[in-house]
């Protein structure tokens, strides 16, 4: 059995869509992706027109000379792809990678944002 | 476990084909009914516990070691905005996991990295296999 885990980790990884939250506060969006065990440069970030994708391989080292004895989670290829809004301002994406959690920052545009609008008087 | 008391001794190889092929390229198991998933391993030294705890920094992850229980818990705390979209689980989670050998208590080391935490348990001095010499006459 513990071979033939490392066999079908060779073959090609399982791919998963991973959990992500999406929300909305005043300066822009924020996506918050689980990756977990995904190192900061196996990780690929993709900008295109209007889609945002994402993709990274976590990296588990599978120790040869250990005896699994329960196994629940493995190495997998996580890839998902967002849309973007037009007001998203694309120059100024921030992504950073802790703890597992890949967090975008995508603000809104300057145009995008609500404005006061004074009201003059005579 | 030393002795294998299945009916099926011996015969492991057809078996395991056939569940090879029942469930595909992924040999773990798919259900997720606990949180954290949890992988338990061992070799001669040592048992490891690993677990994927994702966005949960290390100060809030409340590891315990009692005599043979190891307990994992944390919170997984809820960011602040209008949401769209949740799939990420939220609150309070525990794991309990039963060792059945002996620990060297003092020597358990956890590490965590990308979300990803490794716990080594060394197996106390008196449960590791001795070699025994035979005097000869």
């Amino acid at each position: 059995m513990n071979q033939n885990v490392m066999q079908s980790e060779a073959k090609g990884l399982p791919r998963m869509k991973p959990a992500t939250d999406i929300l909305e506060t005043p300066e822009g969006f924020s996506i918050y992706v689980d990756m977990p065990g995904v190192r900061k440069e196996d990780l690929v970030i993709d900008l295109t027109e209007d889609e945002l994708r994402i993709g990274g391989k976590s990296a588990y080292q599978s120790a040869t000379n250990e005896n699994r004895v329960h196994v629940e989670f493995g190495n997998v290829e996580y890839t998902r792809v967002f849309t973007l809004s037009h007001i998203v301002d694309r120059e100024k994406i921030k992504a950073t990678l802790k703890n597992g959690v890949l967090e975008l920052l995508l603000p809104k545009a300057e145009k995008a944002l609500p404005r006061k609008i004074q009201v003059e008087l005579e | 476990m030393v002795i294998d008391m299945s009916p099926f001794y011996g015969s492991l190889d057809n078996f395991d084909r056939v569940f090879n092929e029942l469930w595909g390229p992924l040999n773990i198991s798919q259900r997720r009914v606990a949180y954290p998933p949890l992988n338990i391993s061992e070799d001669a030294d040592a048992i490891y516990v690993r677990c994927e705890i994702p966005g949960v920094n290390v100060e809030d992850i409340d590891l315990t070691f009692t005599d043979a229980t190891l307990v994992i818990k944390g919170e997984r705390k809820i960011e602040k905005g209008k949401y769209y979209r949740q799939e990420r689980p939220t609150g309070n989670f525990q794991r309990v996991v039963n060792i059945n050998s002996p620990i060297d208590v003092d020597k358990v080391k956890a590490l965590a990295k990308d979300g990803h935490l490794e716990i080594r348990l060394p197996k106390a001095e008196e449960s590791k296999p001795r070699k025994i010499s035979i005097a000869m006459n």
